[in-house]
């Protein structure tokens, strides 16, 4: 029975919109853009989780990176800014003294340098100095050639390994292996390509160009300031707690530390990245939220007005209703039906104009913004149940009063109504 | 008295209404009993209470004192839900305006209280279908009320009050937006729908469609004037 009432309010609602196509879509404005705040937002917080996951799934999750920067921005920059640069001594004895890792490195960087291959420059690409042992975590797999060995490393052999994209900008059409390219007037013969490991993070590891670290030191052998880095692999997450603790207690004694003053380099964790994300995440919800409840405000506001501006115009009709036997439940329910329907056909149209331009901005924006690439060009179904569900109950709440007023309606008043 | 033949029963009832702080009164002191199939014209000039009256009988209204027994139910008890269903099942209204609704097909208008009393689609459509062939309007079925003619509208109306089958047929000036012709063939219905035995009110101000009637109340200023049996009634 009520069943046929809601049928037949479903198809009221349809008709009155259909009716007033330009007018109802104005009143569901702010309900369009309500909805569309949500599944942007759901859609970019979505990207980053993915984003961090895969991050970290390429770090590895047990791996530590002793670092005189803090990655996530946990201390204020001040602070970071006066620490002393990790020197290389510091860094080695940390490497050779570390029992509880499984392995441990030093590492080095050099950005913007000019690589040279035959008679083009190309700039923007890092050089790595690091050891052997980068070839055998995640970050340092190789799909072609092989990485530098021990022996490489002893000798400080003139080899380099090229991230995928900087194997790309060197050799965009021919095979890199066996070609010898110019790093800061050194003669460097390319071994091996990493594979690709870009996310929006991760993605100037694909620019890197791998070097022995003994080798790094002779062509970056002026004595400007750089601070190494010490990369450890814990070899099992359970094990992250043991290397940390060492690695702390070892680097505050080979730093001088006395006890209580504060450290003054930072243990980076795949869960620093955690903590990055998390930011963002928080910074993405506050200006999504504020936005999207501002417009939902709006558009409650303007479909309460609409509905009150169509029961006024119908007043005879309820009249008419009531007359031949409508309870004051079946008038309340075709209201809020509409209101409902309003507000769901203004979810959908959200969607679709969302789809679209998530679909456009995932494509195009990449092409000259890198860091986007992790956004995905397709909307996740889930948005659909979310928008469906956030605009039916937005509509009830919009719809509640004007319906409670049609419905208290006297119906000898509402039939008199012209 | 016999009682089980009564439709109507209302005893004293009075409807007033506070004006600057004087109580009107639109119907004062009316008692009034209607049998199964009776024809019954209401009378009156304008203000003579009669559209007061009208919506009382119909349960759109309700006294402000007084007695109104519907089928022995008293009608003081109800709620607006109670009255809806009674206004629903057992009575059928026809309206000067016709009171179509616009966007909606004959045979959907038709179908209208059937959903509200929760007739299966299938059921009700046979109904609706049925009764707006019964007045006639068999090739005007998906029609949109402004597709017809008055004379049309008024018996997709018709049809809208019959399809429940209610116990009285509650008329209101059901010829006043019609030509006299079409008034005559209108009147003509509400004869054959007697003659199978329906129970008539019809509210009225001319004497010609009063005397269709089998008994005529004429109200003035919210008084019964003369409640009698018309010997001429009038057959089209």
């Amino acid at each position: 029975m009520i069943i046929a009432e809601f049928n037949e309010s479903i198809k009221l609602a349809y008709d009155s919109i259909k009716s007033n196509k330009l007018r109802s879509f104005l009143a569901a404005l702010g309900v369009v853009i309500g909805i569309s705040f949500v599944i942007l937002m759901g859609w970019v917080l979505q990207g980053l989780d993915k984003t961090m996951e895969d991050s970290i799934n390429l770090m590895g999750q047990d791996m530590i990176y002793l670092d005189k920067w803090d990655w996530a921005g946990g201390h204020t920059n001040k602070k970071v800014d006066q620490r002393k640069d990790i020197s290389y001594s510091q860094a080695k004895e940390l490497s050779k003294r570390m029992t509880q890792s499984v392995m441990a490195f030093p590492q080095a960087w050099k950005w913007n340098n000019q690589i040279k291959y035959k008679n083009e420059k190309f700039s923007g690409l890092i050089v790595q100095g690091t050891t052997y042992e980068n070839g055998l975590i995640p970050e340092g797999t190789v799909t072609d050639g092989r990485f530098f060995t021990q022996m490489d490393d002893q000798f400080g052999s003139k080899v380099v390994v090229l991230g995928s994209k900087a194997k790309e900008t060197i050799f965009p059409n021919e095979d890199a292996i066996g070609k010898t390219i110019d790093v800061n007037g050194h003669k460097l013969l390319v071994i091996g390509v990493v594979k690709k490991q870009g996310t929006m993070m991760m993605d100037f590891v694909d620019t890197k160009v791998y070097i022995p670290l003994s080798a790094f030191l002779q062509i970056y052998n002026d004595q400007r300031r750089r601070s190494f880095t010490v990369v450890m692999k814990a070899g099992d997450q359970t094990n992250l707690d043991n290397v940390r603790e060492e690695a702390k207690g070892l680097m505050r004694e080979i730093r001088n530390l006395k006890p209580g003053e504060d450290e003054d380099f930072s243990l980076n964790e795949t869960k620093n990245f955690q903590a990055f994300v998390d930011n963002l995440r928080i910074y993405v919800w506050g200006v999504g939220i504020g936005m999207t409840i501002l417009s939902f405000i709006v558009g409650i506001i303007g479909i309460m007005n609409i509905m009150f501006v169509s029961v006024a115009e119908r007043t005879k009709e309820i009249g008419i209703r009531k007359a031949i036997g409508a309870k004051n439940r079946s008038i309340l329910m075709q209201f809020i039906v509409e209101s409902a329907f309003l507000c769901f056909v203004g979810a959908m149209m959200a969607y679709i104009i969302c789809s679209i331009f998530i679909f456009a901005l995932a494509t195009i924006l990449p092409k000259f913004v890198p860091q986007t690439s992790f956004l995905s060009p397709v909307m996740p179904y889930e948005f659909l149940i979310i928008a469906s569900v956030v605009s039916i109950f937005v509509g009830i709440l919009a719809g509640f009063i004007p319906a409670l007023r049609a419905a208290k309606l006297d119906p000898v008043d509402a039939l008199r109504y012209e | 008295m016999d009682k089980s033949n009564t439709i109507i029963d209302i005893g004293n009832i009075s409807k007033v209404y506070e004006m600057g702080g004087e109580p009107v009164y639109a119907i004062r002191d009316i008692s009034l009993e209607i049998k199964k199939n009776e024809y019954l014209a209401i009378m009156g000039p304008s203000g003579s209470g009669k559209s007061t009256l009208m919506n009382i009988l119909g349960c759109l209204d309700t006294p402000t004192t007084g007695r109104y027994f519907f089928k022995g139910n008293d009608i003081n008890d109800m709620t607006d839900n109670d009255l809806a269903e009674i206004r629903n099942r057992e009575i059928g209204f026809v309206f000067q305006t016709f009171n179509l609704l616009p966007r909606s097909s004959a045979l959907k208008n038709v179908e209208l209280p059937l959903i509200y009393s929760g007739m299966k689609k299938s059921e009700r459509d046979e109904i609706a279908r049925n009764t707006l062939i019964d007045v006639g309007l068999a090739d005007r079925i998906s029609h949109k009320p402004n597709e017809l003619s008055g004379g049309q509208r008024q018996r997709v109306a018709v049809a809208r009050a019959l399809v429940t089958s209610p116990s009285i047929i509650l008329a209101d000036e059901p010829t006043g937006n019609l030509d006299s012709k079409t008034g005559v063939e209108i009147m003509h219905l509400f004869y054959e729908l007697w003659k199978k035995g329906n129970t008539i009110i019809l509210v009225t101000h001319e004497e010609e469609i009063a005397l269709h009637a089998n008994r005529i109340i004429r109200l003035r200023d919210g008084l019964v004037e003369r409640d009698e049996i018309n010997h001429h009634q009038r057959i089209e």
